[in-house]
């Protein structure tokens, strides 16, 4: 008996670490989660100002408009596809919100036909993805530089601004301030991260976004509409794309034919932080909210940290490397 | 048993792939409560064969009956919801998936919240904990991932799925060709079962050995032609692969 207790012990700290690989099995955002600690922790010690409400809030500003791309991007990812027209379609919906609301349109109506006209352009690139099986990475890149060709012809290479006397209530709802320096695209993203995330895992929408991306002929012998699902996906992207456009639009009350350029990478950047594959088939909105919220604190804690602003990319690109390098290895080391 | 219509019959099943003749007037039919090996050489026609009868695409000429009554089945859900399930060797299941949202793929349970409907987790977990036991796997959590079953397991989950859902006739491809000689085994246990259980069977494989232990009857197929059909009694494993061996000969009345 002595014995057993003895053993028992022994076996207690592998035992712990077995316990943690298969809840890390289910939760691939740790990793993004513990980056997020990591970057938050270091920051606050090299950042004077790091930990203010200010500071947080600038964090979420910038966070909010790339997360509801990335939140779209996700979605698309574990269903198998790729979008990299997301920026272009920022572009073109800021800039139809931007003329629309110039030409004296009611606001609602603008930001509707924004949307509408980016659920067209995902519609189209999902239509032509499933339809022709080319790689969306290509159909996707031919867009992106389609639409932003468009957006340069359209608008001759100038920005568009709007002025407007005091701030429409539209403009607010999209990206007002409200309790001192934080924005009402904050409620934006964290409401469609949780609905997505939602969607994702507890409907059964979401069982079929994750079989198309897993195997995408195993989903279909087993009656999934793997065709339908990223056909929705890619409108999914493309709106929730043009949405992120609007907002911005309404943060800056202009825009010019190159807004949201290189958007595309570092949405996809995010997502893939937070431990969503590349390949499909895995990952979650959880992880890409974090994701999001490292890019963002980089952004504006480098600044504070008084790093020149040129540091961000190179700083961006080697955390999405290590990130990446660390997400292999624990999925690797919880499946052991 | 003679004189009742079996559960399937496939009449005059002809299909061609551009110039290729992939089937050439085969019939073919699996009784009530049968395990129907279905044998032949790479190319025999097999999995035509049984993608037509799947829904995966239709014959050019050809009638399928099911349980008697004259059917078109113009979709895998069409074939699932006639009772016909199959169990593709690759595509059994979906690694990176839990094992319980594998297990209702495409058929989850809901609770309904106003117009809402969300997956009802706890009667899937419960099921998929049930079924588990039952072909003797453990596994912590029915949210763990199909990725951490080995391939004989996995092939054990997918025919307890086409089980529990109530299938009627059991397609199974290739189910053993990748597993060990252990996990083979308890997977043709586990086909018997599933037989015990009042199921039908298609077992279609390379490896005669697997199939004899536990068919009924055999067909043969060569170069989209059947060559022959066989009760068990009537042939022995070593004569069906020297059938196959020999290829295909025109057929002499």
């Amino acid at each position: 008996m002595g014995q057993k207790t003895a053993a028992g012990r022994v076996k207690s700290p592998p035992r712990f670490f077995h316990l943690f690989a298969l809840w890390l099995r289910q939760h691939p955002e740790f990793g993004a989660f513990a980056g997020t600690v990591i970057v938050f922790i270091g920051f606050s010690f090299t950042a004077t100002r790091f930990l203010t409400a200010d500071s947080m809030a600038s964090i979420l500003t910038v966070a909010a408009e790339l997360g509801i791309v990335s939140a779209g991007i996700t979605f698309l990812m574990i269903s198998g596809e790729f979008d990299l027209s997301v920026g272009s379609v920022l572009g073109v919906a800021a800039m139809i919100f931007a003329m629309t609301s110039k030409a004296g349109w009611p606001h609602l109506a603008g930001w509707v036909l924004a949307l509408l006209a980016s659920a067209g352009i995902g519609l189209l690139n999902g239509i032509i993805v499933t339809r022709t099986r080319i790689p969306s990475f290509i159909t996707t890149l031919g867009a992106m530089m389609f639409w932003r060709g468009i957006l340069l012809a359209v608008t001759g290479g100038f920005p568009i601004s709007y002025f407007p006397r005091e701030m429409p209530l539209m403009f607010f709802a999209l990206n007002g301030r409200f309790a001192g320096q934080f924005r009402t695209s904050a409620l934006w993203f964290l409401g469609i991260m949780l609905l997505l995330n939602l969607v994702l895992v507890r409907t059964r929408y979401g069982n079929a976004v994750y079989a198309t991306g897993g195997n995408r002929e195993a989903a279909r012998v087993l009656g999934v509409a793997t065709d339908k699902v990223k056909l929705i996906n890619f409108v999914i992207s493309a709106v929730l794309a043009g949405l992120a456009g609007c907002i911005q639009f309404s943060r800056f009350l202009s825009v010019d034919p190159m807004r949201g350029l290189g958007l595309e990478l570092e949405a996809i950047a995010a997502a893939v932080i937070g431990g969503t594959l590349l390949t499909g088939g895995a990952g979650n909105l959880i992880g890409t909210l974090f994701g999001v919220l490292l890019v963002g604190m980089v952004r504006s804690g480098l600044v504070q940290a008084g790093a020149p602003a040129y540091w961000y990319q190179a700083f961006v690109g080697l955390i999405v490397v290590v990130a990446v390098i660390v997400n292999t290895n624990l999925r690797r080391w919880a499946l052991k | 048993m003679s004189g009742r219509e079996p559960l399937v019959r496939m009449v005059n099943i002809s299909k061609s792939f551009g110039t290729v003749q992939a089937l050439k007037d085969v019939d073919f039919e699996v009784g009530y409560q049968e395990v129907m090996g279905l044998v032949g050489d790479n190319g025999a026609g097999k999995s035509t064969l049984i993608k037509i009868l799947t829904g995966v695409f239709p014959p050019d000429t050809g009638e399928i009956y099911f349980e008697g009554r004259r059917v078109d089945i113009r979709s895998p859900k069409e074939a699932r919801d006639l009772g016909i399930e199959t169990v593709y060797q690759d595509l059994a299941l979906i690694p990176l998936m839990s094992i319980s949202r594998n297990f209702f793929l495409g058929r989850e349970p809901v609770v309904r919240m106003g117009p809402l409907r969300f997956l009802d987790k706890r009667r899937m977990d419960l099921t998929v904990r049930e079924v588990l036991s039952e072909i003797g796997i453990k596994v912590r959590s029915p949210d763990e991932p199909v990725a951490v079953l080995s391939g004989g397991e996995r092939q054990s989950v997918a025919i307890g799925r086409a089980v529990h859902f109530g299938a009627k006739l059991l397609i199974l491809d290739e189910p053993t060709s990748a597993l060990s000689v252990r996990e083979t085994h308890k997977v043709l246990d586990y086909i018997l079962e599933a037989k015990e259980r009042g199921l039908s069977i298609i077992f279609i494989t390379h490896n005669i050995y697997h199939v004899y232990s536990v068919a009924d009857r055999f067909t043969i197929l060569e170069h989209g032609h059947k060559v022959a059909e066989f009760r068990k009694d009537e042939v022995s494993a070593e004569e069906i692969i020297e059938i196959i061996r020999s290829g295909y000969r025109e057929p002499e009345e």
